[in-house]
């Protein structure tokens, strides 16, 4: 059936739901419990399933026996990742899977499993296999090291001497690992008619288009289901080797499979934001405009990183210069990327950018001290982006920044105050490619289906509000099928695209089925009070109506600026955030209480990479040492600053998307208050007491870091 | 995990009974399950104690207060008599990880947890304490350990209440081969100093009963630095009592936690405290005497300025 143009579609002037304040609709759903998520999914005569891993961070593995795992009481099924000789490349690389009737079965089963292996030596740091005599990650390279990709545009020595101001240093940030609160998993069933799976993910279609391909089975006969999961942040896209041996199992034991991840499992090979370390050099000519900027950085991105991954893999390289205009583009950027025996990265949350703002955020802040200029009047100057020039001003504002900017250094006694901003920017846009569905029963009930997935931003919510508004009817009063692949298809859950996907989406399916309603009962206008006489009017059938994507209801490009106010105790090196001021334009708002709820999330995961969070690898046995919230450290509740969020909205851009850019500038704009509060700068993510202590030169024994 | 039998026990002697050498006691179990499901210990049997009868009651006196081992974290938080007489005590329950865990985590427990090192506690790491030929920590992620030991081993002693304990020379007692044995907090510990596979000085079988604390020091006080402002371990702990009379200090204790296997504890320190009245100065000078020696190993240097800095915090409130 060929699409007939639409005619062009417009958001409603003057909205009753849309940018306001809808509850989530499935919150009492969420809070009682009777909200189904992935982990809780207890399909008919399920077996537990679980995964062994490798012990070793480089090996060669001679052979896989599950014998004696098969013999265990309560194991069914017991599969090898790959039989026969195989090369291992980082530590908790998948070796076999087991699926049991219990928890312990399958634990006891893991330990009967035998390996033989021969261990090969290894680099799990930066710095050791950037070494030329360092181990190999992969067998058919001779270096870790990937050519550098440079870039260079207009004149960059000379623009350098022409500035009257130029700042240079050194910045790295952590591995951050994503560690959404539901781990990585599905529960697989795969019988003769089809596989099944009930999966943790933020894209069902592409999780039935990679268990298709991984196993054989033709596109049609996989259904991918998930009703509720618990978040994803980029790195739950695909079914994974997990799901995989889900299905493996599955078919092995003649019943369903529920593998889920373990919170240590999830530190090893389910994704991770590259780390990074920047050489990064910048000038402004006298009237303070930024004049040229030089960067030369590496980072890792596990075993996904280095000279064999060219092209792919989740690079380590990352957006610079970031967000700001240089003149003349002069600009020369050469970055690198080292592969180490360590999980591969996956996209996360806004992949490269907070990496990226760090440094350029520092290095502007510190242009600003040397320019003796405030670092806001600095950024108005340079920022060639209008939505943040209006940002600059309004959280300026509501910050007080006037007020409470000082001297960095310059606050009295042994607790410091300082305060800093940075901005953020994003693309978004949305995926043209979505459809939906409604279906108007003659009772007045309206069931909105979407094979889309809630990553946990209030999607289901999103297309209620929408579907409410098109209907004059309440929020509540629409039902919202999502999460399987047999709806209409919607997009995958990243890039910030959702909601600029799935809006214009449901808005023209909606539309369709109202006029198609009007047309069919002769009712003029069906909505609101009318909406029940009409429904009647349909007789004994419901109505059912598809729509898609619709050009001119969402764009691309969603910025913000945050201020943050930090106090430091200069005795014991603690950092604490008192306030963060986000100022966030995404266009036009659908939502506005999920969408602060975007931006919380955003902060707070923010402040995680500002202050706490930091994969630590050990160089001696080759483990990730922290695969816990032991010392894996996230932001707690007593760790919250004060929020002040506030939102522009403009309704005549369009949807745009707000997840990622949420994040971007939070660690940045702490680090700028840190040095501001304490005259001196942490140049290394995260922010702890013992780097403030060290930056303060309080540790008069401390050897230089082991990062040369 | 290994399957294991699981009892409970009406008396003492019934638990030590039961638990023979390759039994664990149960009581609020946060340690206990951690080991147990890393595979780090392996009993044959857990023995509940909680079904013990008295051993969960705070008894005041006008000399000694007895602590029963099963009390809980929370109750010493919150107990109103501890907070007056003993606020160092009540401080550093406080600072015991969640509220969940302070809720069931026993005094008994606290005391007698296992080292939190991240080598020890990795599942695939065989290092000095588990019996493997070397302590990873000493050459390798060095950040949270210790500036003192007398073994290879770096891996700190981690008990809050074990710090505030040692600094109002609080006595633990503990059941051994059916009689009642006192040790202070340095004697509960000594032997982790010396041994790299001991956590403290209990033997297998060993109950601790209760802690008995004395009235003795008026004013006391605890701190602790952590990298996250709540549900973290300290990087630095520091307790400090005295007896305080016109300003005037006399059997003040000072006691760190996480720098050492042990309580850190300088009786030169102590000693240069008594009759003391306390201003900056005499705090800098005693914490200089309690950091005297430190040695540390490239990542945890940072702790010396730090507790520098809490001993005189710590003292300084012994004033308020």
């Amino acid at each position: 059936m060929a699409d007939t143009p639409a005619p062009e579609l417009h958001w409603p002037k003057d909205p009753k739901y849309i940018s306001q304040s809808t509850r989530r609709i499935d919150a009492v759903a969420k809070l009682t419990g009777k909200a189904r998520y992935s982990s809780d999914i207890q399909a008919e005569g399920w077996l537990y399933g679980m995964i062994l891993r490798s012990k070793w961070a480089a090996a060669r593995i001679t052979s896989i026996n599950c014998e004696k795992a098969l013999k265990v009481p309560g194991i069914k099924a017991a599969v090898t990742v790959k039989d026969g000789e195989r090369r291992i490349h980082y530590y908790g690389e998948e070796l076999a899977a087991v699926a049991g009737t219990s928890k312990t079965a399958c634990l006891d089963a893991l330990r009967a499993i035998e390996v033989k292996a021969d261990e090969l030596p290894f680099a799990v740091r930066e710095e050791d296999a950037m070494k030329p005599d360092a181990p190999k990650v992969w067998d058919d390279t001779d270096s870790n090291v990937s050519k550098p990709k440079v870039t260079e545009r207009g004149e960059v020595d000379k623009a350098f001497s022409e500035c009257s101001a130029v700042v240079e240093g050194f910045f790295v940030t952590p591995v951050q690992i994503h560690h959404p609160m539901e781990t990585h998993g599905n529960t697989v069933s795969w019988t003769d008619e089809g596989v099944t799976a009930y999966a943790s993910t933020q894209g069902i279609s592409s999780v039935r288009d990679g268990l298709a391909g991984a196993l054989k089975v033709p596109n049609s006969q996989v259904r991918v289901l998930t009703d509720y999961m618990g978040g994803g942040f980029g790195a739950k896209f695909g079914q994974g080797v997990e799901g995989t041996l889900a299905a493996r199992l599955s078919k092995e034991a003649k019943a369903p499979v529920r593998l889920m991840l373990t919170r240590f499992d999830q530190a090893l090979a389910v994704g991770n934001r590259p780390s990074s370390f920047q050489k990064i050099k910048l000038g402004a000519t006298a009237d303070g405009k930024l004049h040229a900027f030089q960067l030369e950085s590496y980072g890792t991105a596990g075993i996904g990183a280095g000279a064999s991954s060219a092209g792919g893999g989740g690079g380590a390289d990352f957006p610079a210069p970031y967000l700001y205009k240089i003149a003349n583009d002069n600009v020369r950027v050469t970055q690198t990327t080292v592969a180490v025996n360590a999980g591969s990265a996956r996209a996360f949350r806004a992949p490269g950018n907070p990496t990226a703002s760090f440094a350029m955020e520092s290095i502007l802040d510190e242009l600003a001290v040397k320019m003796g200029v405030d670092p806001l009047e600095l950024r108005i100057k340079n920022d060639p982006n209008k939505e943040r020039q209006q940002e600059y001003k309004v959280g300026a504002e509501r910050f007080g920044w006037k007020e409470k900017y000082k001297k960095p250094g310059s606050s009295p006694g042994v607790i410091k105050t300082g305060i800093g901003l940075a901005s953020a920017t994003w693309g978004g846009g949305g995926s043209k490619n979505t459809r939906g569905e409604v279906q108007i029963s003659p009772d007045g009930s309206v069931e909105v289906r979407m094979g889309v997935q809630d990553l946990g931003t209030g999607t289901r919510t999103v297309l209620a509000v929408i579907a409410a508004e098109v209907f004059g009817l309440k929020p509540e009063q629409i039902t919202v099928k999502i999460g399987d692949t047999h709806y209409p298809p919607g997009p995958g859950s990243g890039g910030s695209t959702t909601c600029a996907s799935i809006s214009p989406a449901i808005f023209d399916t909606c539309t369709n089925a109202l006029q198609q309603l009007q047309t069919q009962t002769g009712i003029a206008d069906a909505r609101g009070e009318n909406w029940l006489g009409a429904c009647k009017k349909l007789g004994v059938n419901p109505l059912t109506v598809q729509g898609k994507w619709q050009e001119g209801l969402s764009s691309r490009g969603a910025g913000g600026v945050q201020f943050a106010e930090v106090a430091v105790d200069t005795e014991t090196g603690l950092v604490t955030v008192k306030k963060m001021t986000c100022v966030h334009d995404c266009g036009l708002i659908i939502n506005k209480l999920t969408l602060e709820s975007q931006i919380y999330g955003g902060v707070i995961m923010g402040m995680g990479y500002a202050l706490y969070e930091q994969r630590v690898m050990d160089r001696q046995s080759g483990v990730v040492l922290n695969p816990n919230f032991e010392t894996y450290k996230l932001t707690g509740l007593s760790d919250m600053p004060e929020f002040d969020i506030v939102l522009l909205n403009m309704p005549e851009r369009g949807v745009i998307g707000i997840g990622e850019p949420a994040t971007i500038p939070t660690a940045s704009a702490i680090a700028n208050a840190v040095a501001n509060a304490i005259g001196v700068r942490v140049s290394s993510l995260p922010i702890t007491p013992d780097k403030v202590l060290q930056a303060l030169g309080k540790v008069p024994t401390a050897k230089p870091e082991s990062v040369s | 995990m290994k399957s294991f039998a699981y009892a409970s026990a009406r008396s003492v002697d019934s638990a030590q009974q039961m638990v023979g050498d390759n039994g664990q006691y149960l009581a609020g179990g946060n340690d206990l399950l951690g080991l147990l499901k890393e595979y780090l210990v392996d009993p044959k049997i857990l023995v509940n104690i909680k079904s013990i009868p008295g051993m969960d009651k705070i008894e005041p006196s006008g000399k000694v207060w007895n602590i029963g081992a099963l009390v809980t974290v929370a109750q010493i938080e919150s107990d109103p008599g501890i907070k007056k007489t003993f606020p160092g005590l009540a401080q550093a329950a406080a600072d015991v990880g969640s509220q969940q865990i302070r809720n069931v985590a026993s005094v008994g427990g606290n005391l007698a947890q296992h080292s939190r090192c991240w080598y020890f506690r990795h599942r695939d790491v065989l290092c000095l304490k588990k019996e493997g030929d070397m302590c990873y920590a000493r050459h390798g992620e060095n950040k949270f350990h210790s500036l003192f030991t007398g073994n290879n081993c770096i891996s700190p002693v981690v008990s809050n209440l074990a710090i505030a304990f040692a600094a109002l020379d609080a006595v633990a007692v503990v059941q051994r081969e059916g009689q009642p044995v006192r040790m202070t907090m340095a004697e509960l510990y000594a032997k982790a100093f010396d041994n790299p596979t001991a956590h403290n000085s209990l033997n297998p079988g060993d109950l601790i009963l209760k802690v008995e604390v004395p009235v003795t020091r008026t004013h006391s006080a605890y701190l602790q630095t952590s990298e996250k402002h709540e549900f973290d371990w300290a990087l630095v702990s520091c307790a400090a009592a005295a007896k305080v009379a016109d300003g005037k200090l006399s059997q003040a204790r000072v006691a760190l936690g996480s720098i050492s296997p042990v309580p850190h504890q300088v009786k030169g320190a102590n000693d240069f405290l008594e009759g003391k009245t306390l201003d900056d100065a005499t705090a800098s000078q005693a914490a200089d005497l309690i950091l005297k020696n430190a040695k540390p190993h490239g990542h945890n240097d940072y702790k010396i300025p730090m507790a520098h800095a809490m001993i005189r915090r710590t003292l300084l409130k012994l004033n308020g």
